[in-house]
């Protein structure tokens, strides 16, 4: 062996005590080692790369959708990969690709629910997808999509309930949870959240129509209420049908046929609620629910 | 080449395992997090509500009830309709008149209401007995029973077509009433008697 070979050896070995140390410093090693002629045709080369990178976006840029550190631990498994590594190195790499894949998924979460970046975590959940078809290229990511849709789903249909007014919200929890229910029918969380989405964006149709509103209006609304708790009471009917001890499906039941003044089902319902303790709220006043405005100037 | 860090590696795909566990875990419980339950408001009797005030704009009353506060008498027990009611009362006026809601569960004699709402429960009986007492005293009575205006005496009666809220109307019980209508009301009836 010669002793420049010696020499990047010696780098390499450096490199490596440092990586968890001081990861800048073992790139820095690393970017002559790279260079050299002897070393830079070597998987071996870049695999340690590809780690002491891994080391330092760790550190620094885990949580971040674009990260330059993450473009280098990728692009030093690619040459790494394409140096023909033997099997141990193609072991150590799909880790780091499954690694990475999983830092995604963290991602995902973070976007969600810290930015309400719903584009940004589909990117991030589209990227976890594709580092793990690096390694396992079968995948069956049935389960992941339900996963990933299902929060979507619930956490901007939560957005839409509040306020009904932000109907991209409501858009986004729509095609989340209607792509639940295109990969599992019967979906339990995913009926329920959209039925629930349905059913109380009826009962704000008829909170925000004004009390002087004209018989025409009124007639108008009374349609689309009916139209959206008749969709409600559909998903929200497959929870039960499934599961008739489901307290959410029960409680939600019983407020879709007193909407729609299904007078048997409604006094079904309002059994099964008495008799596993839901509170329905008899006592309760309807108009608690909003704030009680009261202007100087009625309205005539 | 031996690959030096083998253990380097073991050790984060350890760590990996645990939080990939972790992170499915986190995601379930923030899609359970998000799962709000049904409105409580009662859209129905809001409608109702809407209804009841649309109806004043339809009718004049006598001239001995324009000088007091516009009274809509509830008879018979439904809270949310009541309270839907009330809101309404804090927000609106029936031209100059304070709009007041009063609400017993039996009939009270003394109350002198412009509007009497009857609840479901009520009977037809009931209905001809106040229809019969209210006579020219000013008060449209509406009711939610099957048949309470055709032989009941109320002047208006809600009922249901497809879950939908609709009236049928009956003009000479208004009359009765000491009422005078707007021809075109009878046009957003679903029925006349």
């Amino acid at each position: 062996m010669s002793a420049t070979m010696l020499a990047q050896e010696d780098k390499l070995s450096r490199a490596q005590g440092l990586m968890t140390s001081d990861p800048a410093q073992a790139l820095q090693i690393m970017d002559t080692v790279i260079q050299h002629p002897q070393t830079k045709n070597d998987f071996y080369t870049w695999t340690i790369r590809a780690y002491i990178y891994y080391e330092l976006y760790k550190k620094t840029e885990k949580l971040k959708l674009h990260s330059a550190i993450r473009d280098s631990i990728l692009s030093s498994m690619k040459t790494s990969t394409e140096l023909k590594p033997d099997s141990e190195a193609v072991q150590n790499i799909n880790r780091m690709y499954k690694s990475l894949a999983i830092g995604y998924k963290k991602i995902v979460k973070v976007l969600l629910e810290d930015s309400l970046n719903y584009e940004g975590s589909l990117e991030a959940f589209n990227n976890y997808k594709k580092l793990l078809l690096k390694i396992e290229p079968k995948h069956n990511f049935e389960a992941d999509d339900i996963e990933y849709n299902l929060t979507v789903g619930s956490f901007f249909s939560n957005i839409f309930n509040e306020d009904n007014k932000k109907t991209r919200a409501g858009e986004i929890a729509k095609v989340a949870l209607l792509k639940v229910l295109e990969l599992q029918p019967t979906n339990s969380s995913a009926n329920l959240n959209l039925g629930l989405m349905y059913y109380n964006q009826a009962a704000n149709l008829s909170k925000s129509l004004e009390y002087g509103a004209d018989f025409t209006e009124i007639d108008a609304i009374q349609d689309n209420m009916i139209k959206l708790a008749k969709q409600s009471e559909k998903l929200i009917r497959t929870v039960y049908d499934n599961d008739n001890k489901n307290t959410k499906s029960i409680l939600a039941l019983y407020y879709i046929y007193r909407m729609l003044v299904d007078t048997p089902k409604f006094e079904d319902f309002k059994k099964k609620c008495k008799e596993m303790n839901l509170d329905i709220g008899e006592n309760k006043p309807a108009a608690t629910e909003e704030n009680q405005n009261n202007p100087q100037n009625k309205d005539k | 080449m031996n690959f030096k860090s083998n253990t380097i590696f073991v050790r984060l795909v350890k760590r990996l395992k645990s939080l990939n566990t972790y992170l499915l875990l986190l995601l379930c419980l923030i899609s359970l997090r998000f799962q709000q339950g049904p409105s409580s408001f009662d859209a129905v009797s809001k409608n109702k509500a809407i209804f009841i005030y649309g109806f004043t704009k339809y009718f004049e009353w006598p001239e001995d009830k324009k000088t007091t506060n516009f009274i809509i008498y509830v008879v018979g027990k439904n809270d949310n309709l009541v309270a839907e009611l009330k809101k309404l009362a804090s927000l609106k006026k029936v031209g100059d008149q304070e709009i007041e809601i009063k609400n017993t569960t039996l009939i009270d004699n003394n109350i002198n209401p412009h509007i009497t709402v009857f609840t479901p429960e009520n009977d037809i009986k009931n209905i001809s007995e106040m229809a019969g007492k209210m006579k020219s005293k000013g008060s449209l009575l509406i009711a939610e029973t099957p048949g309470a205006c055709k032989g009941g005496g109320a002047g208006i009666n809600f009922l249901y077509i497809d879950s939908k809220l609709k009236f049928e109307y009956k003009e000479d019980a208004a009359k009765k009433a000491g009422l005078k209508t707007k021809e075109d009301f009878k046009k957003l009836a679903v029925e006349n008697y």
